[in-house]
């Protein structure tokens, strides 16, 4: 891997570059909300935020928007359909390493054929710069393994004292790279961005007291349905989680008439395993129709199901369900209740 | 069906659907029938067991299980709908010339080749009668590549009871057996009363090679497992088709998760030994460890 150093300057002429060519998404501070940040179409360098903790949203949204129009129809003898779904190339950057281990898991989720070509052609339109971050009390990236992930950026930024060191993961960001002004990265630049890098970690206070095998486990094995129900008992099931979550991936569907009522669209949009209606079928027959019955639903999808299948957990560690959670579950706590509970049950049994 | 599964897969990742023309409906107070061909010519290309999403444009798509036989009308297919939600109810208004949308077909319908040879035992409950409908009369079709063939069907009332006039053509052949029960019969009805299960006990069957489809409410399977093993089949040939609120019908959505199983993309047909370490795939079904 190659690595050079840009100055603030010359990273400010590589997004100003980049704009001039397309459209640019990033970290940008929120007008409603000092002191919090959103990934939102930039309109000008300037407005990038690269320092910054977290979104409430996760940057999934750049090829999984919240609510999207697939195609629109026009009823008539036979009825036109219009397929929607952009072309245009665009940069999504300022993107935290857990953030990218959850494009990452969604890219591998939606790969599983038959795949989601909605998301595979918006990913393909898509030059993705990481950038560094700043962990709170809530992350727990170090027990996740995805504190240094780096995969799929084509560029990657880390804070040092002559700027920032710039890493070259693809040949698309070389090219991107190609008539920018850049330094080529000394062994004290290096040094200086792991040096960086271990601090970040070293903030990082919440941690997993077990690891993902084992936790898989203890999912599997069952029972604990008393800790189930005393989670559920805080929970709202408002999906607050699902919303913010970067790995969550279950969606719905809906028709929309436009005022003509001869037209209209359909739209998809972000839906949530906890909320009640999820698993009705006809007749009001509900799989999952106890709050813990969801709650647990959620952790066995992304600690043990997805897991399974993908060999590794579907939660990055960036702790925005627990942060969004109206109610104080937290992410982390729940695994290690989890996991202190199984460790109590074993040693009596 | 490699070209079939590409085809619907092409159009599926992108969620678009397909135009389909309506050529014919049956409508009754409780439901329709619906005959439906693709615009482009194309035969659906299902199997017994599988299902379409289908459109009604401007009111959403829901998955219906298709009940015809793809060895009638390769070039038609036909759907059974009742009218309880919003896309349904749009579908019970539909006439012949009107046009629906269709994906698919999507899921593994009944393991018509691997229980050639076997007795074959149907037990549908409601409307499980559809996807049914299309696996009998796909055995009547080639019959002589299977053994007996056993028909248990329970409704809630006389009137509700789906596809009469196939009924009655099963009833009439010499080499299929018809149990025909409704739960709570009126004056016009002189036949069976009772749930399902009734009519089961009463059948002779040689477990070893004996193979059960059944489809029905989430709340009949387990009653229905019960008598099966009574009769010492093995959980092996015993075939659920599940039902489940499918969004995407390729895995995607989330909606029909059963633990680690989608129940459009690995079913909807199971056997029952494969859901028996399973929760949630039937009805406040769980194993006791997961009980209070």
């Amino acid at each position: 891997m190659q690595s050079f150093v840009l100055s603030s300057e010359q990273l400010n002429v590589l997004f100003e570059t980049l704009m001039a060519k397309m459209p640019m998404m990033g970290p940008k501070q929120r007008s409603d909300q000092p002191g919090f940040y959103h990934f939102d179409w930039l309109k000008s360098p300037g407005e990038l935020v690269l320092h910054y903790t977290t979104t409430t949203i996760p940057p999934k949204k750049a090829f999984f928007p919240p609510v999207e129009t697939m195609f629109s129809f026009k009823l008539g003898d036979p009825p036109e359909l219009t397929h929607i779904i952009e072309d245009t190339p665009f940069v999504l950057a300022g993107v935290h390493p857990c953030d990218l281990a959850a494009i990452k898991a969604l890219d591998d989720a939606y790969s599983v054929p038959p795949a989601d070509k909605r998301w595979l052609a918006n990913r393909r339109r898509a030059i993705i710069i990481g950038s560094d971050c700043l962990p709170d009390e809530y992350c727990f990236c170090t027990s996740m393994n995805t504190a240094d992930a780096r995969l799929p950026c084509d560029l990657f930024l880390t804070p040092i004292d002559r700027g920032w060191l710039c890493e070259v993961h693809t040949d698309a960001g070389k090219n991107v790279l190609k008539n920018i002004q850049k330094d080529t990265a000394q062994k004290k630049d290096i040094e200086d961005a792991s040096q960086w890098r271990l601090q970040k970690a070293e903030k990082i206070s919440t941690k997993l007291n077990i690891n993902f095998e084992a936790f898989a486990k203890i999912l599997e094995a069952g029972g604990l349905t008393p800790i189930w129900k005393e989670i559920a008992d805080r929970c709202y099931s408002c999906g607050s989680c699902n919303t913010t979550c970067p790995t969550c991936f279950c969606f719905n569907k809906y028709d929309e008439f436009d005022t003509t009522l001869t037209s209209g669209i359909r739209k998809r949009v972000w839906d949530s395993c906890q909320l009640p209606e999820f698993a009705m079928v006809a007749g009001e027959h509900n799989f999952r129709g106890e709050r813990w019955e969801r709650v647990k639903h959620r952790w066995h999808r992304k600690f043990l199901y997805l897991f399974r299948q993908f060999k590794r957990p579907y939660c990055t560690g960036c702790g925005r369900c627990s942060r969004a959670c109206t109610a104080d579950i937290n992410m982390a706590d729940v695994i290690n209740q989890l996991a202190a509970a199984s460790e109590k049950e074993r040693s009596h049994a | 069906m490699p070209e079939t599964a590409m085809n619907a897969g092409q159009v599926s990742g992108f969620y678009m659907p397909e135009l389909a023309k309506v050529y014919r409906t049956c409508r009754k107070e409780t439901d329709i029938i619906i005959e439906a061909g693709m615009h482009s010519g194309r035969p659906l290309g299902h199997m017994p067991g599988q299902f379409v999403q289908v459109s009604v444009f401007g009111y959403g798509e829901v998955p219906i299980s298709i009940c015809s036989s793809p060895t009638r009308t390769p070039d038609r297919f036909e759907l059974c709908v009742r009218p309880v939600g919003g896309v349904t109810k749009a579908l019970y208004n539909k006439n012949s010339e009107d046009w629906i949308g269709i994906r698919g077909p999507f899921g593994r319908g009944f393991p018509v080749d691997l229980t050639k040879g076997k007795d074959i035992l149907v037990v549908a409950g409601g409307i499980g009668i559809a996807p049914l409908r299309s696996l009998i009369n796909y055995i009547m079709d080639k019959r002589e590549e299977y053994g007996r063939l056993i028909i248990v069907y329970g409704a809630k009332t006389p009137d509700l009871i789906l596809f009469t006039s196939d009924i009655e053509q099963w009833e009439n052949q010499p080499d299929a057996e018809v149990y025909l029960t409704v739960d709570e019969a009126d004056n016009s009805w002189n036949g069976r009363t009772g749930v399902v299960t009734l009519p089961i006990r009463e059948i002779e069957i040689d477990p070893a090679r004996t193979a059960a489809m059944v489809v029905g409410p989430p709340v009949m399977y387990r009653f229905v497992a019960m008598e099966l093993l009574k009769k010492d089949m093995d959980p092996d040939n015993i075939f659920f088709s599940l039902e489940r609120h499918f969004k995407c019908g390729i895995g995607k959505c989330g909606h029909c998760q059963l633990n680690d199983l989608y129940v459009c993309h690995d079913g909807p047909t199971f056997r029952y030994s494969d859901l028996l370490a399973r929760t949630e795939a039937i009805e406040a079904w769980a194993p006791e460890k997961d009980q209070d």
